[in-house]
């Protein structure tokens, strides 16, 4: 039971009391102290927390745009994406983020060194930002990842668009490349809304297109937990495709072309052009490299091998190579002479083999001499007296004035990034740049054959077999036929022409059969292998020298003992056409290196243009059939004995 | 049991710590709310189950007159000392201590109950004895009752739980005359030794550890994480909160045992400031309300049975919540009442019972 106290309540209750009222006191005083501290932390700082809370918790994630898908000229899909995996970090819930990366490169195999080269790059980026360092995962990669995700929570694979190119590098040059934004490009406003890691065009179509080809990535603003993963997602704003756009290519002839200076071993570069519009049907140059490998990240063995590879692959020779004409120059010659009233198409000039000019001795390619020839004959045979005798009949700046005309002067304003402009010399030229200030008759003597002080680029050469062919308007080519902005095919209106003229119809009729000839009768010096039945095929050949004939077979003896191979000083081939012969439907220039005989050009031309001709008219497309060897029954002698001053046929 | 006791029964008292017990289930029920699921996690239904075991525990303790229990807690004493020491034979080992024992139906913490036996022996030693805690040697007796439990608790190791069974102790000894000015004694010699013991007596570990509380930024994602989180936590809710199951801190785990030990930071992030001072209200309403019942006590042993229990309530309490505000080092002590945790819960409601116990019983003899 219950003992009760003595004095029924206690003794020092006053005692009690008092002491109670101090734990009171204390009480109230730590109480006090709190809501002031919960003032404080709430009210007085609570937008620095707030902000510190949300950035723990919301995450703006990119959902990048596809490109816009590339079609050819019939709708057949050129370049389009494919969804790749990619293996990113995020900086902010590692603790360390070298450990994680070597853990990271432990399980997936990846190049560590790399992968943080790739993080020290971007870290001035907001730490909450993935910074891809695998692109183009592999399945075991991702699998690696994945199974490792409650260890490596700050490590995420993403799934995104990817280039895909077609197989084997096909026209590269033309599609170019995409990769990360450099820099120094994001300080341009074309780029200003980009931000670091954004894949743009650097090459090709990809690139002067890039505006319309890019898109606009999307966001996805999520929260996610202490971990990193996403809880839920608050709102998304989606990506906007790229627009897509319809090239002038025609993708059969495109296979056509490569497949055949595949097949012959030859690299070069070439374009097939419709003369009436300047659109442009193929073009090539190789060596290429291939656009996928630069699709998710090239790696940097690729790209040195690449930049270090002699042939340089990366440059697109249709556009950046400048070369000799050669006997291709002497269509520019003969319209000059006969729109300048110099000959008419049947003025006849003798050749004995070589003529004199200026005092001093300039041979044919065929020192027996053609004899007396008109025009036709002239442009048919590749006689070099004829030109010379037009040559030395005008002054350089009457030849400059005609080459620019036809398009040899300056650039072709193609829509491709890089092109360098092609050269004529003239007075003013020499006035300028040289010392003595002077221009020597004899030099135009050389440049009447496409010789001397004469440079131009494939692309050129085949714009003025357009000019020929449509009788004297300088198209302006172009790669872009329609752009589908999200509401159908608009069509893009052709550049217009760079200059024109109209050719007097004898002229151009007279030029058209001298071309026929070179390519259809036994004494062409096509030698028939451009020859299409029914199709007259009109072109020129001719080779671009390498080395002066001089020179030649020293450096070629000299590589040969150096173990290097002396096919390197072989001449290059060119190879212009166009058909049918009066109302061309295809123009453009095959032109091979080292192939020492632009007849060697032609059968790549033919090929190209069955192809067309097939097409068009529902026959089955040709299979290409190289030739084996050079053939035997050349027709004149090739390069023995072929002096100095003259190579060109 | 007499009709005119029961009108005795501190009903406010009882309804604020009804309260707090709802504002911590709905806390937890916020704070687990699965996304994927739709539903509050497991811990929200584990810690209603404890509330009728918890309330059972009260009743229990309010029906038997409280001087019956002080008269035999030796023998509960001794019952609890016991029950420790099974602790560490056949305790559960979670987090690298040994603190429960796994009952079949659930797992059981008697640490949490040992200030409950320790509260009504050290009562009835100080007050039904007529035993001052004027010299030092009062003061060593209760020193000595109080040294198993706090050593076998300690060696789980829970520090922290078994430094709450110091305001129990001081509590109880204040009440019974212990002089202030050994209190202030002890404090400037505490002051005047820190400087050795910083030097002398640490570890470096240790010495990080305070370090990184002074300045959590040191160490942002290791040991400053909580305490930088916590503040963010409380900081984030403002003055009206983020609203009920809008948190994010807490839901999303940057701040860790949302549920548990930090469950006041997520409330101050949900229900803002307003919140916080409503709970602390509640708290402090709760504190004096139970001093009342010590005031008037009809004995000695009652009165300082409230004290002993108040004092580690408002220790615990305080700490808990200073805690939240990231002005302690985070110590492992759940916020009474509102945290997760079973014993804990069940524990105080037992406690609370004996101090309604106490006020009840004012007028019976």
């Amino acid at each position: 039971m219950v003992r009760p106290d003595a004095s029924g309540a206690f003794s020092d209750r006053q005692n009690t009391e008092s002491r109670l009222v101090g734990l009171r006191a204390i009480s109230l005083v730590l109480f006090v102290f709190l809501a002031v501290a919960f003032w404080v932390l709430q009210v007085l700082q609570y937008s620095e927390h707030r902000e510190r809370a949300k950035r723990n918790h919301t995450r703006t994630l990119s959902l990048l745009a596809p490109r816009g898908v590339l079609f050819d000229r019939h709708g057949e899909v050129l370049v389009q994406n494919r969804r790749s995996f990619r293996i990113a970090i995020v900086r902010e819930p590692a603790t360390d983020v070298p450990a994680s990366i070597r853990r990271l490169a432990a399980i997936t195999h990846a190049d560590e060194a790399h992968m943080l080269a790739i993080v020290q790059r971007r870290k001035s980026d907001p730490l909450f930002r993935p910074i891809a360092v695998i692109e183009n995962a592999t399945d075991a990669q991702v699998a690696a990842v994945v199974a490792q995700q409650l260890e490596l929570p700050e490590v995420v694979v993403e799934q995104v668009p990817t280039r895909t190119y077609p197989d084997g590098g096909l026209a590269a040059h033309l599609f170019g490349y995409v990769g990360e934004v450099q820099p120094a490009q994001l300080l341009r406003s074309e780029f200003a809304r980009l931000s670091q890691g954004a894949i743009v065009g650097q090459a090709g179509v990809e690139q002067v297109y890039n505006t319309l080809l890019m898109g606009t990535d999307g966001n996805r603003f999520v929260n996610v937990d202490s971990r990193g993963r996403e809880v839920e997602e608050l709102q998304r704003r989606d990506p906007v495709d790229g627009q897509r756009v319809q090239l002038t290519i025609d993708a059969d002839m495109q296979r056509a072309l490569e497949e055949a200076f595949r097949a012959d071993g030859y690299n070069g570069a070439a374009a097939f052009i419709d003369p009436a519009s300047g659109e442009v049907l193929a073009l090539t140059s190789l060596p290429a490299y291939d656009p996928n490998d630069f699709a998710a990240g090239i790696s940097s063995a690729v790209w040195q091998a690449l930049n270090a590879d002699p042939l340089r692959p990366l440059g697109n020779r249709l556009i950046q190579g400048l070369y000799m004409p050669g006997s291709t120059f002497k269509i520019v010659m003969a319209i000059a002479a006969l729109e300048e009233g110099i000959i008419t198409p049947d003025s006849v000039i003798g050749c004995r083999g070589s003529g004199v000019f200026y005092g001093r001795s300039f041979k044919c390619w065929n020192t027996a001499g053609h004899g007396a020839m008109t025009l036709r004959h002239a442009l048919e045979q590749s006689c070099n007296v004829f030109f010379y005798t037009l040559g030395e009949r005008m002054n350089i700046d009457t030849i400059n004035k005609w080459a620019a005309k036809l398009g040899l002067v300056g650039k072709t304003g193609i829509d491709l990034p890089q092109e360098n402009a092609s050269f004529m010399p003239s007075t003013a030229w020499a006035a300028r740049t040289r010392s003595g200030g002077r221009w020597y008759p004899g030099e135009t003597i050389s440049v009447a054959i496409g010789q001397g002080a004469v440079s131009v680029s494939p692309l050129a050469m085949a714009m003025m077999m357009v000019t020929v062919g449509n009788g004297g308007t300088l198209q302006t080519p172009h790669l872009v036929k329609a752009v589908d902005r999200g509401k159908g095919w608009e069509p893009v209106p052709a550049p217009g022409p760079r200059s024109s003229f109209v050719m007097a119809p004898d002229h151009l009729a007279a030029v058209r059969e001298g071309l026929w000839m070179a390519v259809n009768t036994p004494m062409g010096t096509a030698t028939r292998r451009g020859k299409i039945e029914g199709k007259d095929v009109s072109g020129k050949t001719g080779t671009a020298q390498v080395i002066s004939n001089d020179n030649k077979a020293a450096a070629k003896a000299a590589a040969l003992a150096a173990g290097r191979n002396p096919a390197v000083f072989d001449d290059h081939g060119w190879f212009v056409f166009f058909a049918p012969r009066d109302t061309p439907e295809v123009a453009g220039v095959v032109f091979t290196e080292h192939s020492e005989h632009g007849y060697l050009s032609a059968p790549i031309a033919k090929h190209v243009m069955e192809t067309y001709f097939a097409k068009k008219e529902g026959r089955p497309l040709p299979v290409y059939q190289s030739p084996a060897a050079p053939a035997q029954n050349v027709v004149g002698p090739v390069s023995a004995g072929v002096p100095a001053r003259g190579g060109g046929r | 049991m007499e009709r005119r006791l029961w009108q005795h029964l501190d009903r406010p008292l009882l309804l604020a710590v009804l309260a707090l017990t709802g504002v911590g289930l709905a806390t937890i029920y916020s704070v687990t709310w699965n996304l994927a699921t739709g539903a509050p996690g497991a811990e929200f239904w584990r810690q209603v189950y404890a509330v009728p075991v918890g309330l059972v525990a009260l009743v229990a303790l309010v029906l038997v007159d409280y001087r019956i229990l002080a008269q035999r807690s030796p023998l509960l004493y001794v019952a609890m000392i016991l029950a420790l020491v099974a602790v560490m034979a056949f305790g559960v080992e979670a987090k690298g201590s040994r603190r429960w024992v796994n009952l079949g139906v659930g797992s059981l913490q008697p640490s949490e109950f040992a200030r409950l036996a320790l509260a009504l022996i050290l009562a009835m030693a100080y007050g039904d004895a007529r035993r001052g805690a004027r010299s030092m040697g009062e003061l060593l007796v209760g020193a000595l009752v109080l040294a198993p439990a706090f050593i076998l608790i300690f060696l789980q190791p829970d520090l922290g739980t078994a430094s709450m069974l110091l305001p129990v102790y001081f509590g109880i000894a204040y009440m019974a005359g212990l002089r202030m000015r050994w209190v202030v004694g002890a404090v400037v010699v505490a002051a005047l030794l820190s400087p050795v013991v910083w030097t002398y007596g640490l570890q470096d570990y240790q010495k990080g550890r305070v370090m990184t509380f002074l300045d959590p930024y040191q160490d942002p994602k290791g040991a400053g994480y909580q305490q930088i989180q916590a503040r963010v936590t409380v900081g984030s809710g403002g003055l009206l909160g983020k609203g009920f199951r809008q948190g994010t801190q807490g839901a999303y785990r940057f701040l860790p045992e949302g549920h548990n030990d930090f469950v006041f930071a997520v409330l101050a992030e949900e229900q803002g400031f307003v919140g916080v001072i409503v709970v602390l209200g509640l708290y402090l309403f709760v504190i004096w309300r139970s001093l009342e019942a010590a005031r008037l006590a009809r004995d000695r042993v009652g009165a300082f049975l409230v004290v002993g229990l108040v004092s580690w309530f408002l220790c615990q309490v305080v700490y808990n919540i200073t805690m939240q505000a990231g002005l302690v080092p985070v110590k492992g002590l759940t916020l009474p009442l509102m945290s997760y945790g079973g014993s804990s819960l069940v524990a105080t409601l037992a406690g609370f019972g004996l101090i309604l116990n106490v006020r009840m019983r004012r007028f019976t003899n």
